[in-house]
């Protein structure tokens, strides 16, 4: 309403301007055409009375002829005529109204008209009549008419034309006031109310404006838009389902991958020593074995059957995690522990691991299997990271003057600090702030998930401890796990 | 004694960093009448072909530190005076498989594996397989 109120006074504007001006130029003509119309009346009755002046001047003298342009003054009501001497110094009863010196052209003996105002405001159209008398002095008939009737038509117009600006006015109004509600406001709000649902999220309701103006073309647009964008969020879904599915799917080939890396592990740590057992067992059973042989055979397949049995021991605490099971864990030994894992990747990779235990002793209160997996994982990366080889190391100390993340609880505790550092091609500092992100992952489709840090990640958070992480392009890594000391190391 | 032994008994050279398999290879196999030279990683399998002892077998582990034995079998692809190759793998994968065959491994078997069928493995492959094994074994 107020787009349609503002064009409507606009508008209004522009045309009673218009108007305005037209009524100011046609009243000034009608002014022009009155004044002319009084002067030349003026003219004929001065040149009649002039010529009988004349006349009587001629025959009876000065004061007849005075006399009788006084008497004739009763005989006209709107028309004061006077005697007037133009040169000499005449009495102020004589004296015209106007300054002798704006009536020159009277002295060639012709008819002057002109307009003046009275001191009361009134103004006056005066015509002056030379008349050369006998005596040679030059005198005037003065005829002085007022110009109030004028003014009264002038006025006059000047209402007319105001009544009908403001009839106008008014009338446009009430007609913008009831149309444009009609042909703008209603459609608009209709418009208005469509955007607002779409906004929403509502893409089901449709709009259609009858018509073919600019509103209907709108509304057609919109209806457009709310198709495409319809289109749009149905795409985006299917997208969405399908990308949770590829997820499903990378986190099945995941559980798979990790079955298969698992799978070759057992069979490479378990494979040997239970070639070493069968084989020892068939030596035992041959004949001719001597009995230091077949006492050091024994102690051999005992010795193996303890070295599988440390295998799957670590097997099944790497395996049973879920909900942390926290206990006092040594963490060196959980150090040393990942070393075993760790040999047939380096091996693989002729990286070399260097393992360098903390002085005393560092007790956290943490689940073993869950930490060997974050200690893995930050292995692994950094054995990926070095495809040249290089060397992977895992450190433990207890270092001064940590930088504690805001969202720890500070209490002024030791901090334990589990490092892997390795010599790889390092995290671009772009990624770095990224890597941490579930599912982000640099490295070719099917090498990676990019779970492996979240998670780690996300036991650590659950350990009331963090990872930080320092890298450089092509120097290396440098992850770093503290967790809070165990106050309770003493009791394992 | 030893000069007869070497002219005699096919000489193997087994490589296996496992310490506890490369010693019963090495046992099993000196007992079936063979000489048996011991290296614990593939670089020194390496330093000892290239040292010039002529060998009737390698037994070689596919997984082992400084070189694998899949690269050392690749580095004596050119090598005319090549011994056969019998490769024992943990990673009993088709490729692994594939890729020993392609550098020239007579045989690639997996872990675990029987101790007599090595033993088979070795006389069928062996340059010499006629090991005077008797008069060994009745010594043992």
């Amino acid at each position: 309403m107020r787009l349609t109120l503002k064009i409507a006074i606009t508008v209004l504007l522009g045309v009673a301007l218009i108007f305005s001006v037209y009524s100011y130029y046609s009243i000034q003509r009608e002014r022009q055409l009155l004044k002319k119309n009084l002067s030349r009346e003026a003219r004929h009755l001065g040149e009649s009375l002039r010529f009988m002046v004349a006349e009587i001047w001629e025959q009876r003298g000065a004061d007849e002829a005075i006399g009788f342009l006084s008497r004739a003054n009763q005989g006209y009501e709107q028309v004061l005529v006077r005697w007037v001497w133009i040169d000499g110094e005449p009495p102020p009863k004589f004296q015209p109204r106007v300054p002798v010196d704006q009536l020159d052209d009277l002295l060639e003996e012709e008819t002057v008209a002109l307009l003046a105002g009275s001191p009361d405001g009134r103004d006056f159209l005066l015509t002056y009549l030379p008349l050369l008398t006998i005596g040679g002095r030059i005198g005037a008939i003065e005829l002085s008419e007022s110009m109030d009737e004028m003014h009264d038509y002038v006025q006059e117009s000047l209402r007319r034309s105001a009544m009908v600006v403001g009839a106008m006015v008014v009338s446009s109004l009430l007609l913008v006031g009831g149309l444009g509600s009609f042909w703008i406001n209603k459609p608009m709000r209709r418009l208005r109310d469509q955007a607002e649902r779409i906004g929403t999220g509502d893409f089901e309701t449709s709009l259609n404006l009858s018509g073919t103006d600019e509103l209907a073309e709108l509304a057609d647009t919109i209806e457009r838009m709310r198709g495409q964008l319809a289109e749009a969020r149905e795409a985006e879904q299917t997208a969405n389902t399908a990308k949770l599915e590829t997820l499903e799917k990378l986190r099945h080939t995941e559980r798979l991958a990790t079955l298969g890396k698992l799978s070759a592990g057992i069979a490479h740590e378990l494979g040997t020593p239970l070639n070493v057992i069968a084989g020892r067992a068939k030596l035992i059973g041959s004949a001719g074995l001597e009995p230091e042989d077949i006492t050091r055979s024994a102690k051999i397949v005992g010795e193996q059957a303890d070295r599988m049995t440390g295998i799957i021991r670590q097997l099944l605490s790497f395996a049973r995690r879920g909900e942390a099971r926290k206990q006092q864990v040594e963490l060196n030994a959980v150090l040393r522990g990942v070393l075993p894992l760790l040999e047939p990747s380096t091996r693989e990779r002729r990286i070399e691991l260097k393992l360098t235990e903390s002085a005393q002793p560092l007790n956290v209160n943490a689940d073993p299997g869950q930490l060997q997996q974050v200690l893995l994982n930050l292995a692994l990366n950094g054995i990926q990271a070095m495809p040249e080889g290089g060397i992977l190391e895992l450190i433990c100390s207890t270092p001064a003057g940590i930088e504690v993340p805001d969202k720890i609880v500070d209490e002024g505790q030791l901090w334990c600090c589990l490092q892997v550092r390795d010599q790889g091609s390092g995290i671009d500092p772009e990624d770095l702030s990224h890597i941490f992100d579930p599912f982000f992952t640099t490295k070719e489709i099917g090498q990676g998930t990019g779970l492996g840090l979240s998670i780690a990640y996300g036991i650590i958070e659950e350990h009331e401890g963090w990872i930080s992480v320092e890298s450089t392009l092509g120097e290396g890594s440098c992850f770093s796990v503290y967790l809070p000391h165990s106050s309770h190391g003493a009791e394992t | 004694m030893e000069a007869v032994c070497l002219d005699t008994h096919p000489h193997i050279l087994l490589a296996e960093d496992d310490d506890a398999l490369r010693e019963l290879l090495d046992f099993a196999l000196t007992r079936a009448g063979y000489l048996v030279s011991c290296c614990t990683n593939g670089l020194e399998l390496m330093e000892k072909l290239a040292a010039g002892d002529v060998y009737d077998l390698v037994i070689s582990d596919l997984r082992m530190p400084a070189l694998t034995g899949l690269e050392v079998l690749e580095s004596q692809l050119d090598n005319p005076q090549r011994p056969p190759f019998i490769c024992m793998t943990a990673f009993g994968d088709r490729q692994t498989h594939d890729i020993a065959r392609r550098f020239g491994a007579a045989i690639t078997i997996d872990k675990p594996f029987d101790l007599d069928e090595m033993i088979e493995l070795a006389h069928v492959t062996s340059l010499r397989n006629q090991p005077q094994a008797r008069p060994l074994r009745s010594r043992v």
